[in-house]
């Protein structure tokens, strides 16, 4: 059985996509594309991120060596692996300087296998972004909150496309209950002592991950005279 | 049953169990088949052993906040356990984001929430902002005016609050007086919009068109009326002793179990943590008004009941202080690749292009009209990465967790919806209730079923 | 002074269709049955500034035994759709049932795989209201005109234009104890021994 929980070293959404250079026209005196530039890769820490995120970077890399800490837009995230995360989370939760009472969001985001380039549109100019890895991922987020400090940082786990599971952060948090239910409901991540992981929001015999992007979009076709319109997901605007 | 059976020998007549003689019923003789199932049902307590009776309350209940259900287990009449089944109004809106340019997503994202809906679009159009990298680009009208508009829809979703909450434990004047001040507020968003609800005005870059003309004197006068009619709101319940027996001490919530379960709003603030997201991590210009975060202490139903009133109040001082200082700029940003490219007007057949800017783009600028083309029908290419931006909605922390992949479509919105982590709480704030407790204590977390099945 | 002056000998005709039609239309009673954003308009159009009490439909019934108007106000998910069959079935006759708003109707701007494409896959629709959401007034609009429909209803089937007395009562499934049978059709009196 292949091990469920191993990091994905090249693993995050901003690092990923490159612009590839192919699009036209990209104009570094606009002034969006120059920031772009400095933020695509998103390991610019000194460019993204502003002091405070900074130093709670260093420390929790300290703490954790394995984690991978990276910036984008002034929002720490770091990346860690999943059988250590609920230690991690307990660590954010009781360390005095860090102490993030509220965990905000946990979600997931899926990212299916294959390369992918994703085209300039030629009004704008901008460039094209190539994606993807060889195997598909789900990559899970937390986004914690400390009400003393005020500060909020995200931390990302990688899983496999095929039959993702991590540990469950219920004892940590009694909020992940439902959002962890949620993510199982749409993207099939088990989480292994969750005490009650059946769907959520999905009818209970519901079968697929709707939120994959694998699962169709579903509906009807629409009727029209004379016209065939095709579904959303299969539209090339 | 014998094959030739007639009427005369069918016995009683057509009230007896079987078909009528004309094949037609009058009422059901069968229940449907179509029967609603849990996912957990094997889960549930043995009644003879354990002396504990499962009640099931919902979908479809008077009051029931929208379609919730929960599974009361009861010994006697007092709570000891609550299951809360929830997905009966799930849209898919995440998914259908996924498939529609950036602006569009307004559109869907506006019909979570929906007694709140300037909320989610606020918040959907500062994620997009800050994923582009315009958010300090946004002109200050706009920001201004978005201030105003969510102030008031706050009051708004506030009163409709008050009203079902009324309706619920028995006064069906607050109703009334609820859905009435409300009709002001939806009168003026109708003015400035064009639709009383679901209004898809607040746009990635500003607004998608300038305030009317007369605005000042409309805004003025709510605000009058609206001090006066919260302060009826005050005299009908807050000294009312059925009120107050109703609410003192039901749903109690204390600060360390809000935390933990991921509470926040006006639920967390009755509980005495002065946690206002306008206060902690301002957008929109918050820093610069003035404005007090109200708390209690009680953690109970009447401490949220209070703190919603005073929330309303200090609603109405914000809008005055927006109107007041309102800037004179564009409400859209200047970025011509960006922005939307017309600003709507109000024509003789409704909203839509203005005259001129109609002229400009068939008669004079060729680049105008294709950008205008192109804007309208691709929308414009959102730079990939992954931000997480909240506002604070009435319900609590509405935060949405945006993944752009560089195109122009949306990769994955995540909505951290308040009222969904609320409903999470069930079990932990009805515990030891008895039933009709349990109305008064959902109703104190103003839950919307819109925003938790999303 | 009012309508008695007018009627000759205290007498008023009528027909006891137009009667139960128009007793059922002036009492009306809708089931609570808001699901989403339409349910908030639902509300507001039994508030008292578009008030539906004016028209007797003020007693939003909480049991759906005690209703003859279903409105579905708002989407209809997977998950709900055997709810709303369940509640229709529990309905006593007549009912009838407007779908309130495009997502009732048809699916509206949620075309995909969690909504019902309209909730006439699941009861019969009386009266379709369009609108995202439509205003109270519109909603009012749709149930006068739901009341035309119910006044103008018929109390028992009547034949067809064309249709002959035999047909009819096939259609009908009315069996006369002593209509003669025709040649060759099983008789359903009972074989009395001749």
């Amino acid at each position: 059985m292949a091990d469920p929980t191993t990091t994905r070293r090249s693993g995050q959404s901003g690092d990923d996509l490159r612009p590839t250079g192919a699009g036209p026209g990209r104009s570094t005196s606009d002034m969006h594309g120059g920031e772009q530039a400095a933020n695509i890769d998103g390991r610019e820490l000194d460019v993204a991120l502003p002091g405070h995120l900074r130093a709670l970077a260093t420390r929790l890399t300290a703490a954790f060596e394995m984690l991978e800490a990276s910036g984008f837009r002034d929002e720490l995230t770091l990346l860690a692996p999943a059988e250590r995360i609920v230690e991690l989370l307990t660590f954010c939760r009781d360390e005095p300087d860090i102490r993030c009472e509220l965990l905000a969001d946990l979600s997931g985001v899926h990212w299916p296998a294959g390369k992918r380039t994703e085209s300039a549109q030629e009004t704008t100019g901008w460039p094209s972004y190539e994606f993807g890895d060889e195997a598909g991922r789900i990559e899970v987020d937390y986004v914690l909150y400390s009400l003393t400090h005020g500060h909020r940082f995200r931390i990302r786990v990688e899983l496999p496309d095929v039959d993702p599971m991590m540990p469950t952060v219920t004892g940590v948090y009694g909020a992940a209950n439902f959002m962890e239910r949620e993510v199982y409901d749409f993207f099939g991540v088990q989480f292994q002592g969750h005490p009650n992981l059946v769907r959520i929001l999905m009818p209970d015999a519901w079968e697929g991950f709707p939120l994959r992007k694998d699962y169709p979009l579903g509906g009807v076709d629409v009727q029209y005279k004379g016209a065939t319109i095709p579904p959303p997901d299969q539209r090339h605007y | 049953m014998s094959e030739t059976r007639t009427p005369a020998s069918s016995g009683a007549g057509w009230q007896d169990a079987g078909e009528p003689a004309n094949g037609r019923r009058l009422t059901p003789a069968v229940p449907s088949e179509h029967t609603v199932v849990g996912g957990d049902w094997q889960e549930l307590p043995n009644a003879v052993e354990d002396d504990l009776m499962v009640i099931n309350m919902g979908p479809q209940h008077p009051s029931t906040h929208g379609v919730l259900r929960m599974l009361l287990t009861l010994n006697g009449e007092t709570v000891v356990d609550n299951q809360a089944v929830i997905g009966y109004l799930h849209t898919g809106i995440e998914k259908n984001t996924e498939y529609r340019p950036w602006v569009q997503g307004v559109t869907y994202v506006t019909r979570m929430d929906y007694l709140s809906p300037l909320f989610n679009e606020l918040a959907y159009c500062l994620a997009v902002e800050k994923l582009l990298g315009i958010a300090d680009d946004v002109p200050p009208r706009a920001q201004a005016i978005r201030v105003m508009l969510t102030e008031l829809q706050r009051i708004s979703s506030h009163l409709v609050w008050l009203a079902t909450s009324g309706m619920e434990l028995g006064s069906t004047t607050a109703m009334i007086f609820g859905f009435r001040e409300r009709e002001g507020i939806l009168d003026f968003l109708e003015y400035v919009t064009g639709l009383r609800m679901n209004h898809a005005y607040i746009r990635p870059g500003g607004l998608a068109m300038d305030l009317p003309e007369g605005f000042q004197g409309r805004v003025r006068t709510l605000l009058t009326t609206m001090a006066k009619r919260i302060d009826e709101f005050e005299d009908l319940l807050t000294e009312n002793p059925i009120w107050i027996e109703r609410n003192k001490g039901v749903g109690v919530l204390s600060a360390e179990q809000c935390l933990d379960l991921g509470v926040t709003g006006p639920v967390l603030r009755s509980a005495g943590v002065a946690h206002d997201l306008r206060k902690s991590h301002p957008y929109c210009g918050f820093e610069q008004y003035d404005f007090d975060v109200i708390t209690t202490d009680t953690a109970d139903a009447y401490g949220r009941y209070q703190l919603r009133l005073g929330e309303m109040r200090q609603s109405l001082s914000i809008v005055r202080q927006a109107l007041d200082n309102l800037p004179e700029t564009p409400v859209m940003v200047a970025d011509r690749k960006i922005g939307w490219p017309a600003q709507l007007g109000l024509g003789p057949d409704g909203i839509g292009n203005t005259k001129e800017y109609v002229g400009k783009i068939m008669g004079q600028s060729m680049e105008a009209l294709i950008h205008h083309f192109k804007l309208v029908t691709e929308g414009f290419t959102v730079p990939p990465g992954q931000v997480y931006v909240a506002v604070e909605s009435p319900r609590g922390e509405l935060g949405y967790h945006v993944t752009s992949s560089g195109t122009n479509k949306p990769y994955r919105v995540k909505v951290r919806d308040p009222s969904f982590i609320h409903i999470g709480t069930l079990p932990a704030v009805t515990h030891g209730l008895s039933v009709s407790d349990v109305i008064a204590a959902v109703a104190s977390l103003d839950p919307v079923m819109g925003g938790v099945d999303r | 002074m009012g309508l008695e002056t007018k009627v000759p000998s205290g007498i008023l005709l009528t027909s006891v269709e137009k009667f139960v039609g128009w007793s059922r239309a002036g009492s009306l009673w809708p089931a609570t049955f808001g699901l989403a954003c339409c349910a908030i308009e639902m509300m507001s159009a039994g508030a008292a500034h578009y008030d539906l009490a004016r028209f007797g439909m003020e007693v939003f019934r909480g049991s759906p035994r005690q209703a003859d108007l279903m409105i579905v106000a708002g989407r209809v998910s997977q998950k709900m759709a055997p709810v709303i069959r369940n509640l229709y079935d529990q309905m006593a006759d007549p009912k009838w049932v407007i779908s309130m708003g495009v997502c009732a109707s048809t699916g509206g701007m949620f075309n995909n795989y969690a909504i019902v494409q309209g909730v006439d896959h699941v009861i019969p629709v009386d009266m379709y209201v369009p609108g995202c959401p439509p205003r109270p007034e519109m909603l009012m609009d749709g149930i006068l005109k739901l009341h035309e429909k119910i006044k103008a209803g018929q109390l028992v089937e009547r034949p067809r234009k064309n249709e002959s007395m035999q047909d009819f009562r096939r259609r009908t499934g009315w069996i006369d104890p002593v209509e003669e049978p025709s040649a060759g059709e099983r008789t359903h009196l009972p074989q009395v021994p001749a």
